[in-house]
């Protein structure tokens, strides 16, 4: 069994025995954990912790988001050529400059822009691009173009950049795990509802079935196999890989639990969120942050984006539920005091056609723009929009690689090293502070 | 071919198959179908013998012309409704109507799931449920998108007529099925202004998958797939020859003046074409990741019975590969899987109606809303720390072995922002779960069988898991009846006994 389980495995008898109250620990349990080593205490701590440091917030709009009509180039002939429909006048628009404006329902961002904690950085994209949303979905996670990454950029920066075995260095607030998180020793963690995010049994005596529970729930000693007979052969590659898998998620949720109880039952916040599943999981976030998760990474969702028909209304309405969570998530952060240590990065697979569809809406494209907010942004405009008609196969040509935009914030806001996790050296952009 | 399994077979051999072939069953169904033999066994479940409707639809399903009416009134009524009102009213009004559509199509879709899961729970017919499943997650559509309920109803039982049927003739059928239409927006695709999505998804995910096509392929195609259009009001679907573009297209290499047909037809002369649907089916089946080989001989064996599926699924629930350990007991159960088995094993027909939905939201499978046109991920993309707790939890609820009250309600704690519909939804669930009255325990395990805990466990055990458990889960759990025993061993004892035997990893294995 490797370290990092053998920490974990530590890790939980403290918060188990520690949390039973009614279950006298036996004096020589308590003596073997006093004894515990002192590497596995320090692996069982994190060092840089979300606890006082800088904090990110992924925020994904899947589907493709159509970047035209987020930040509009309202300047630009080619544009309302472009869409006869769906193209957007400077009076509907939240003007940037002369030439580029916001989307109207984009009223905070706005706000934040006019206050410099707003980068928005245009062109973004990568050589070769992908049209497929699976495909195009898997690079800007692994960060890997070719797609053939198992691990995700931010797995990789919690294996490389955040020692230690605690499992809640990152939370996604996805139904799923995000493949960004995909990591070699530490995946971070799912949390949907935290009054829900523990094992619920009935009956008295409680202590007990926790630790039956504790035991059944984590690798055994030996490396696990199939542990099924009755079928002759020893259990295959593949089998161990899905209980050794399952195992080790059961470990993690059992480490994980009790914390985000305690965390989540700390702080209710005055600010109030609207009911879309966004605003939902901003205010989740806020909750962890305030209660002192030692968290790094957040990782949140919203979708609905693939606007191939009918895109008006449709389209400024998710902009809209983005910039309202946003508007309260930030506002919420400022009462806690914590909203020069958070920073939203949006991000999504592709951006799309420059021509709409006859289905008045627009199919899949490439390049696109970002935004990057909060309180240790420096605000502006970075990267070049790119021309409405030098295109590529109808699309936008990319003027900044997003590798580049993952490496800034790495680099530059959670003060790490980012070329394992972005897969080599790019340029650190000057977005952030 | 591959090779044979000998007919002579395993109670857990069995299992596996009534469990990936179907939703499993309790200890007697398994049983009386290891009984069968393994080809008697595999020939039972190709047969379908239940008829088609053998779980009556909700009623507003049963009655085409009136729900369609409805759908058509509903629309109509919109643009009656509008006229002489001025802009700010009009807005009101519209939003007004949205509304009570809206309503009365989520309370359809509620109805669905709710019909087609309680049909996963009952069928005589495992085997055409669980290939509707598969073809639901290939071919599939969102209620989401496609906002009429019926629709959806509708390529549903497609999808069971075609179970085991042809794939090109159901991939013919997908293409004008309006539901799929709505979703992938064929409906809008017209000549000159060709939408790409459906002609790209069926390359990527349809057909032949990644990297067996270039991007003009998918334009080309896209430009065979204009002028199909689906009547709202009727289903009814037509091909309008003004607004198909009838020039020459170039797909995969081929020449010609193609429409929708015409395209598949191309498609379906692909090697890869004849490999996609057979390897997707062997890991939706067996195991993921088979090798070159095995996939290879499936597409021979495909593209030689001219893609009928039903030969295929015979050769793979018969070969030897199927039985080996890289298959038995590896798959992650799909939420839909553990919730169907859990209920078959336990002898329910159900769950309150509510908590169905709630609960497959919670594990992350919804029927007739599947997050993309890929489908769900499968395998280990259920399981994360969030999903697992849920299941343990939820196998709480349905045994009992805990309290179902304050599960149902979201743990009893304060929740998220405290709004008002949040706190409403909570109460509702709340009575669900006071009011649930889990398995009858005396029937699953007569008070009789109680007596030793070794041997309550081994009964247990085939139940939950169709084997027997290695040595430190058995005495944990033999350890828990004895602690719990008190003068009889009662049915709440029983329960959360069973609670902790679902609340392990291996329990999530089929």
């Amino acid at each position: 069994m490797s370290d990092y389980l053998k920490t974990r495995r530590e890790f939980v008898k403290t918060s188990v025995w520690g949390a039973s109250a009614a279950w006298t620990v036996p004096m020589f349990l308590d003596r073997t954990f006093a004894e515990i080593d002192q590497k596995t205490r320090d692996l069982a701590v994190q060092a840089d912790s979300g606890k006082d440091r800088e904090i990110l917030v992924v925020l994904q709009l899947a589907g493709g988001n159509d970047g035209l009509n987020t930040v509009v180039p309202y300047g630009d002939d080619a544009y309302h050529k472009a869409r006869p429909g769906l193209g957007k006048e400077k009076k509907e628009l939240i003007a940037l400059n002369d030439r580029l404006g916001l989307n109207q329902r984009l009223g905070y961002l706005g706000e934040l822009y006019g206050e410099g904690d707003l980068a928005v950085v245009q062109g973004v994209g990568y050589p070769n691009p992908n049209r497929s949303h699976f495909v195009a979905t898997s690079v800007w996670e692994t960060a890997d173009p070719s797609a053939k990454s198992n691990t995700g950029w931010l797995g990789r920066y919690f294996d490389s950049e955040c020692p230690g075995a605690d499992p809640t260095v990152g939370i996604s607030l996805k139904k799923t795990q995000p493949e960004a998180f995909g990591a070699e020793k530490n995946p971070g963690i799912c949390l949907n509802t935290p009054e829900l995010y523990r094992w619920m049994h009935a009956g008295g005596d409680d202590a007990m079935a926790e630790e039956m529970f504790a035991s059944l729930n984590q690798p055994g000693e030996e490396a696990s196999g199939s542990s099924i007979d009755e079928l002759g052969k020893a259990g295959g590659k593949v089998g161990e890989d899905s209980l050794a898998f399952l195992e080790r998620v059961a470990l993690d949720a059992q480490v994980s639990s009790k914390r985000i109880l305690e965390v989540a039952a700390k702080y209710q916040s005055r600010v109030r969120y609207a009911g879309t599943p966004i605003a939902r999981s901003l205010n989740l976030v806020s909750r962890m942050i305030a209660g002192g998760l030692p968290t790094r990474v957040y990782y949140v969702s919203h979708g609905g984006f693939d606007t191939h028909q009918g895109q008006e209304g449709r389209h400024d309405n998710l902009l809209g539920q983005m910039d309202e969570a946003l508007k309260a998530f930030f506002t919420d952060l400022k009462q806690q005091g914590n909203y020069d240590r958070v920073t939203v990065l949006t991000f999504s697979e592709f951006g799309r056609r420059v021509a709409q569809n006859a289905s008045a809406g627009t199919d899949h494209g490439k390049g696109s723009c970002l935004f990057v907010a909060g309180g240790g942004v420096k605000g502006g405009l970075y990267g070049e929009h790119p021309s409405l008609t030098e295109l590529d196969q109808g699309d936008l040509k990319h003027s900044v690689d997003f590798r580049s935009v993952y490496a800034t914030v790495l680099e530059k806001w959670l003060k790490g090293n980012s070329q394992v996790a972005v897969k080599g050296k790019y340029e650190v952009m000057g977005f952030m502070g | 071919m591959l090779t044979e399994a000998p007919d002579a077979w395993t109670l857990p051999e069995a299992a596996h198959l009534l469990n990936r072939a179907g939703f499993g069953g309790n200890p007697r169904e398994v049983k009386e179908f290891h009984g069968r033999g393994r080809k008697e066994a595999v020939e039972w479940l190709l047969a379908m013998e239940a008829p088609l409707d053998e779980v009556p639809v909700p009623g507003w399903a049963a009655d085409e012309k009136a729900v369609l009416a409805q759908a058509r009134e509903r629309f109509a009524g919109m643009r009656e409704g509008l006229r002489g009102l001025s802009a700010e009213e009009r807005e009101k009004k519209r939003r007004e109507l949205n509304q009570e559509r809206q309503r009365e199509q989520r309370q359809q879709s509620v109805d669905l799931q709710e019909w087609w899961f309680r049909r996963m729970v009952a069928t005589k017919a495992p085997l055409r449920e669980k290939m509707t499943l598969f073809w639901h997650d290939h071919f599939p559509s969102s209620v989401q998108k496609v906002r009429v309920t019926y629709l959806l109803y509708k390529q549903n039982a497609l999808y069971r007529e075609h179970a085991v049927g042809n794939f090109k003739e159901l991939t013919r059928a997908v293409a004008v099925d309006p539901a799929m239409m709505l979703y992938l927006d064929t409906q809008t695709s017209k000549k000159g202004k060709p939408n790409e999505n459906f002609s790209r998804e069926l390359m990527e995910l349809f057909t032949l998958g990644e990297g067996n096509y270039t991007e003009e392929d998918v334009k080309e195609a896209a430009r065979a797939f204009t002028g199909y259009i689906v009547n709202r009001g009727t289903g009814q679907v037509t091909h309008q020859k003004f607004q198909w573009d009838d020039g020459e297209k170039t797909v995969l290499g081929k020449t010609g003046k193609f429409d929708g047909n015409g395209v598949i037809d191309v498609l379906f002369d692909q090697k890869a074409c004849a490999e996609y649907l057979p390897k997707k089916l062997w890991e939706f089946f067996a195991y993921e990741g088979p090798s070159t080989e095995l996939v290879e001989g499936l597409g021979q064996s495909f593209r030689d019975g001219d893609f009928e599926v039903k030969p295929l699924l015979r050769e793979i629930f018969l070969s030897k590969e199927f039985y080996s350990s890289s298959a038995v007991r590896t798959q992650i159960k799909g939420p839909v899987q553990f919730l169907v088995g859990m209920l078959r094993q336990l002898e329910l027909d159900g769950l309150p109606k509510v908590y169905t939905v709630s609960i497959c939201q919670q594990l992350g499978q919804v029927l007739f809303l599947p997050p993309n046109v890929a489908g769900w991920d499968w395998g280990r993309a259920w399981i994360n720390t969030n999903a697992l707790l849920t299941r343990y939890n939820v196998a709480g609820f349905v045994t009992k072995g805990t309290d179902a009250e304050a599960i149902a309600s979201g743990g009893g704690g304060a929740g998220g922002g405290g709004e008002q519909m949040m706190d409403r939804v909570r109460g509702m669930m709340r009575s669900v779960g006071k009011n649930w009255a889990g398995p009858d325990y005396d029937k699953l395990v007569p008070r009789e069988l109680r007596g030793d805990s070794g041997e309550l466990v081994k009964l247990l055990s085939f139940r939950l898991f169709q084997t027997q458990l290695e040595e430190k889960q058995r005495k944990t759990f033999e350890e828990y009846a004895d602690a719990k025993r008190g003068v009889v061993f009662t049915n709440s004892e029983v329960a959360g006994l069973m609670h902790l035997m679902m609340s392990t990893p291996h329990y999530q294995l089929t």
